[in-house]
């Protein structure tokens, strides 16, 4: 009895879906809309993610070494570093090297450079991880550094870090809170739409509950119908957001040098799953809200 | 069968709608319940079919005090009480058989149950060659007695008419209310609400009569 009753409620969805496309259009196409908003916005927190993770990846550590350690013992130093930390490249700049980038920065104003009696950079060795390191594992690794014996500086941008880490966290809560409202947001404006869709057909409701329907026999359809147009919605936002990864964001990388570095991560087959059910729970949830109201009268 | 007992009814800010009424209609009786608009009739039919709730007082339907039964219960009671009402309710976009099979996929009957014990009803009311048409398609006569054949479908133990006759021309009104008769000789109890004074002198059975709120004649 089960089952033909499910087959019967799940026919009737698919059977009232088609009598009255007009709503369920509308149901379909907020839902997709409102879930491609949040996709959206999803793919942009973690491109930026991905963007700061790789600017912190450029900041390399600078060991300055004591100004009297000569090229053999630092070459030694770097060598010794390079085997302790296989993870990281160690070029020697010699104070020689140091006074020839220095003037080469200066440019016209490297003359001023010429009245001083003897060079006064210290040697120093320049550390770049080979490997993606996020801000706070670059401070370890300058820290770890900087107790190796004839090390008299150590320079990593800590203040640059320090801005990039309260940027990601800043970035992490209010991510947070705009999808948490976006979504919101999305469930109130279907939940609407459906229970507009749902009052033009209170009377079959009322009909329903007339002849002995539970709340649960009512209320089965719409739970169903609210699933597929999730569903449906799910889809075309996903269709939509692929075409913004695929054909959109490439043309504007062509087309503008300020999107050159904008990339957005590819989705796996779990977003695509985390998509379709968002819309499924959300079409769900909104009819769930809409019929309850026509339910308590 | 049905049993009220000092039933009061009354909206905030407005005098009662029904006041002090005790009842008593036994299993298969046939009851006219009257009195001028407003008096209360259509109010008394929706508490015993649990559409509204007694602000006092006790309602006994086949020994079950539906005041004190829960909302998951109301459905279940409703199985068990046919509504026929004076605006039809029927479904526009669905067909006669289908308006009348309505009833009992609630009850989860298969659906070549459906379509059989539907068409038994409809050609108990004189219908059955409009099985396959839209209710609009029909006259408001032809609607009202496709509202009882779904009212009867599942056999209820109980039938509330609420001013059957009231939107139909008065040469359709004999037919619908044998329909009534026919199914309180079939053992139904039926109870029918009508200002229509006319019908109770030609149809004499027991009439009950409100008149603002309160029952003013029982006989």
């Amino acid at each position: 009895m089960i089952a033909h009753v499910a087959w019967r409620l799940s026919r009737r969805a698919a059977v009232n879906l088609w009598r009255a496309p007009l709503p369920s259009l509308v149901s379909v196409l907020t839902i997709s809309l409102s879930l491609f908003i949040g996709a959206s916005f999803v793919l942009g927190l973690f491109a930026a993610r991905a963007l700061l993770t790789s600017w912190g990846a450029q900041a390399g550590v600078t060991l300055y070494l004591d100004k009297q350690t000569d090229d053999d013992k630092a070459r030694l130093l770097a060598q010794q570093i390079r085997l302790q930390n296989p993870e990281v490249e160690v070029v020697y700049v010699d104070r020689a090297m140091a006074l020839k980038r220095l003037r080469g920065d200066l440019g016209d104003m490297a003359g001023a450079l010429d009245g001083l009696a003897q060079n006064p950079l210290p040697p120093s060795l320049e550390i770049t991880p080979r490997v993606t390191l996020p801000p706070s594992g670059v401070r370890i690794l300058a820290a770890q550094l900087g107790t190796v014996a004839g090390v008299s500086e150590v320079d990593y941008g800590r203040e640059w870090l320090d801005k990039l880490e309260a940027l990601a966290r800043g970035l992490r809560v209010f991510g947070a809170g705009a999808l948490f409202t976006v979504l919101g947001a999305a469930l109130l404006v279907v939940a609407n739409t459906i229970r507009l869709a749902v009052y033009a057909r209170r009377d079959e409701i009322e009909i329903m509950k007339l002849v002995g329907a539970t709340d649960g026999y009512v209320r089965a359809p719409f739970l169903m119908e609210g699933a597929l147009q999730g569903l449906l919605g799910a889809a075309i936002a996903l269709g939509a957001v692929v075409a913004v990864q695929k054909w959109l964001l490439p043309r504007a990388s062509q087309a503008f040098a300020f999107a050159a570095g904008i990339s957005a991560p590819n989705l796996a087959p779990e977003h695509w799953g985390a998509l379709l059910g968002a819309g499924a729970v959300v079409g769900l949830f909104g009819s769930w809200l809409a019929v309850a109201r026509f339910l308590k009268t | 069968m049905i049993q009220l007992f000092h039933v009061k009814k009354s909206y905030p800010g407005d005098a009662p709608v029904l006041d002090d009424i005790t009842l008593r209609v036994e299993k298969g009786e046939f009851v006219w319940l009257t009195g001028p608009s407003g008096a209360g009739k259509s109010t008394l039919l929706k508490l015993l079919f649990c559409a509204e709730s007694p602000t006092s007082g006790q309602i006994l339907v086949g020994g079950r005090n539906i005041g004190r039964i829960t909302q998951g219960a109301v459905p279940y009671l409703r199985r068990n009480i046919g509504v026929v009402f004076q605006d039809f309710k029927l479904l526009d976009n669905r067909t006669v058989v289908e308006n009348v099979g309505y009833a009992l996929e609630v009850l989860g009957a298969s659906d070549s149950e459906i379509r059989e014990r539907s068409l038994k009803r409809l050609e108990q009311v004189g219908l059955k060659h409009k099985a396959a048409s839209l209710p609009r398609r029909l006259s408001g006569g032809e609607q009202q007695r496709v509202a009882i054949a779904r009212a009867l479908v599942n056999e209820p133990t109980i039938l509330l008419a609420d001013e059957p006759t009231g939107n139909l021309d008065p040469s359709l009104t004999d037919s619908i209310l044998q329909l009534l008769f026919d199914a309180n000789a079939r053992g139904t109890t039926v109870i029918v609400a009508t200002h229509d004074r006319t019908l109770l002198s030609r149809y004499r059975r027991r009439t009950v009569a409100l008149e603002k709120g309160k029952l003013v004649f029982d006989a």
